[in-house]
């Protein structure tokens, strides 16, 4: 089974836990090497977030346990990327 | 050892960006304190009119004390408990998910029990501290010494407590802490009025 590159993911999140925050502990995960968070869109009591993670091997269930716990819910997985390169980069 | 409480403070700092908990237990705490001093500035006045024992000056303040800090654990328990709840479930209506074991909700409950004891500890711990003189210095002073010792320490933890308002609002910290003392001129004179000022022993 290939192993997962990148991944971007669109995740709806309240205002805190700021994504300084999140973005910090989603990069502290095994076989994670970048992570970027981007706010798309702001409402009055949330937010959501585009979360692209690059890396050698990551677990999708690592992350979603990190995003979960910051009471975040993702609401798609938008692009992943698998084998020994990532396509189109 | 140094780690866990590290790690410790860590997750309590967390904690506190998420529940914004130092703002409400920073205003819990100056108007529980105030109303500590206050309370027991009464019992003062009251005491020295009729002239009571010492003893009687603190197990009375004690009792008051007592009943002020439960008062504040269980009325900030329950309404910072009930207001976190309903901001849980607002929040948890706009994600849809359950927040409850999350970092959100594990901040909400420390936030409720951190308050909680801020808010009972502020009255009694003032009450402490006015006793002063009366817990530990009684067999060095005279009863009037004694009670003129319990004033000035009300009237400068009320100064204090107005100076550290100063500071958070950036105002001037003497200005407050005058404020503040006003108020305990205000409440003490009240008292002394409604209590019988020819009654009052100043010799």
């Amino acid at each position: 089974m290939g192993v997962v590159k990148l991944m971007v993911l669109d995740v709806l999140k309240p205002h805190e836990p700021s994504i300084l925050d999140m973005a910090r502990k989603l990069g502290s995960v095994k076989g994670v090497e970048g992570v970027d968070v981007t706010i798309m869109s702001v409402d009055r009591k949330v937010e959501t977030a585009k979360i692209t993670i690059e890396g050698t091997d990551f677990m999708y269930d690592s992350l979603l346990k990190i995003i979960n716990d910051y009471g975040a819910t993702v609401k798609s997985i938008d692009r992943v990327s698998t084998g020994k390169k990532v396509v189109g980069s | 050892m140094l780690s866990t409480i590290n790690a410790k403070l860590k997750v309590l700092k967390d904690y506190n960006r998420i529940a914004k908990i130092d703002r409400i237990a920073r205003r819990y705490f100056v108007m529980n304190a105030f109303d500590g001093v206050l309370a027991i500035m009464g019992i003062l006045i009251g005491s020295y009119i009729v002239g009571s024992h010492p003893k009687v000056v603190i197990s009375t303040s004690i009792g008051a004390g007592i009943a002020m800090g439960v008062s504040g654990i269980w009325g900030a328990y329950l309404t910072e408990r009930a207001e976190r709840q309903r901001e849980i479930r607002e929040l948890e209506r706009a994600t849809l998910s359950k927040l409850s074991e999350t970092k959100i909700g594990r901040a909400a409950t420390a936030a409720v029990f951190i308050i909680a004891i801020i808010d009972g500890l502020a009255p009694f711990l003032s009450a402490l501290i006015i006793l002063l003189p009366f817990l530990l210095l009684s067999p060095f002073l005279t009863v009037k010494q004694m009670y003129i010792y319990s004033a000035a320490i009300a009237f400068s933890t009320l100064f204090l407590l107005g100076a550290f308002l100063g500071r958070i609002s950036k105002e001037s910290m003497i200005k407050t802490g005058l404020i503040m003392i006003l108020a305990g001129v205000v409440s003490g004179g009240i008292s002394i009025f409604v209590l019988g000022a020819e009654n009052l022993r100043l010799t």
